[in-house]
């Protein structure tokens, strides 16, 4: 696998990381690169969770 | 993963909390309504490094009474965040407008529905690609749409990202001319 490659511009870095990561799940078994992922998405699912706002200021926020 | 034909890909990762989610909420929505997902959740489903607040989702235009049934398999575990009024919620989407339903007494993650009203979103519910997991399917956009919007209609940092990951990771699989007529009827309905 390429190695990270890294640049000034912040856009193109992360550009980069996307391309890297991509590869990465392309290459390796679905069960490798989920674990991984789901650090991530399953600690914002608790966050939410824990996260209490109403629907009103929600939908309040979202417009702004 | 892997295509086992042109409109399925077998999907063996180990699910995340919002996939588990997802998969529930379709297994009640698939059972009133044609659907199907679009945008973000697509590529954090192929495994794209991000969270998302909310889930796109397309359903065909149906009846108040179809909706009605809906609406009341739903609220035994979700709710609308935009009304409780089903009446005022079907007219939101009868008129263009999205709505948003969560997990009762949560607000992230939330589904965002529209009627599938114009040509192009129509043209979404038949263009799909049946995603098969261990807890279940899940209907999702074709690849080359979710690349062309995201990169010729949306085109945020974050969306040209998404794009950028379903094109690596599909790219022997992506029909680039598909992605080309696309990116003609996006511009087209623009103008």
């Amino acid at each position: 696998m390429q190695k990270l490659k890294p640049d000034k511009d912040n856009k193109q870095e992360r550009m980069n990381f996307v391309e890297y990561w991509a590869e990465f799940v392309k290459n390796n078994p679905d069960k490798v690169w989920s674990k991984q992922q789901n650090l991530l998405i399953n600690s914002q699912i608790k966050n939410a969770q824990n996260f209490k706002i109403s629907r009103k200021d929600y939908l309040e926020m979202k417009k702004k | 993963m892997k295509f086992l034909d042109k409109n399925t890909i077998k999907l063996d990762k180990e699910l995340n909390e919002l996939d588990k989610i997802v998969l529930d909420f379709v297994k009640i929505l698939e059972r009133h309504v044609k659907y199907v997902i679009v945008s973000g959740y697509v590529s954090l489903l192929f495994g794209r490094a991000r969270a998302t607040e909310d889930i796109d989702i397309f359903i065909e235009e149906i009846s108040k009474d179809k909706f009605t049934a809906l609406s009341k398999d739903l609220e035994k575990k979700y709710w609308c965040l935009n009304s409780d009024d089903v009446n005022e919620i079907y007219d939101y989407l009868n008129s263009g407008l999205p709505i948003r339903i969560a997990v009762k007494d949560q607000t992230i993650p939330n589904f965002e529905i529209k009627f599938a009203k114009t040509l192009l979103n129509k043209d979404s519910l038949k263009d799909t690609i049946t995603v098969k997991t261990q807890l279940g399917k899940i209907k999702i956009s074709s690849l080359e749409r979710q690349i062309a919007f995201k990169k010729y209609y949306l085109k945020s940092d974050k969306d040209l990202e998404d794009a950028k990951h379903i094109e690596k990771l599909f790219k022997e699989k992506i029909d680039y001319k598909k992605i080309e007529n696309y990116k003609r009827l996006i511009e087209n309905a623009k103008t």
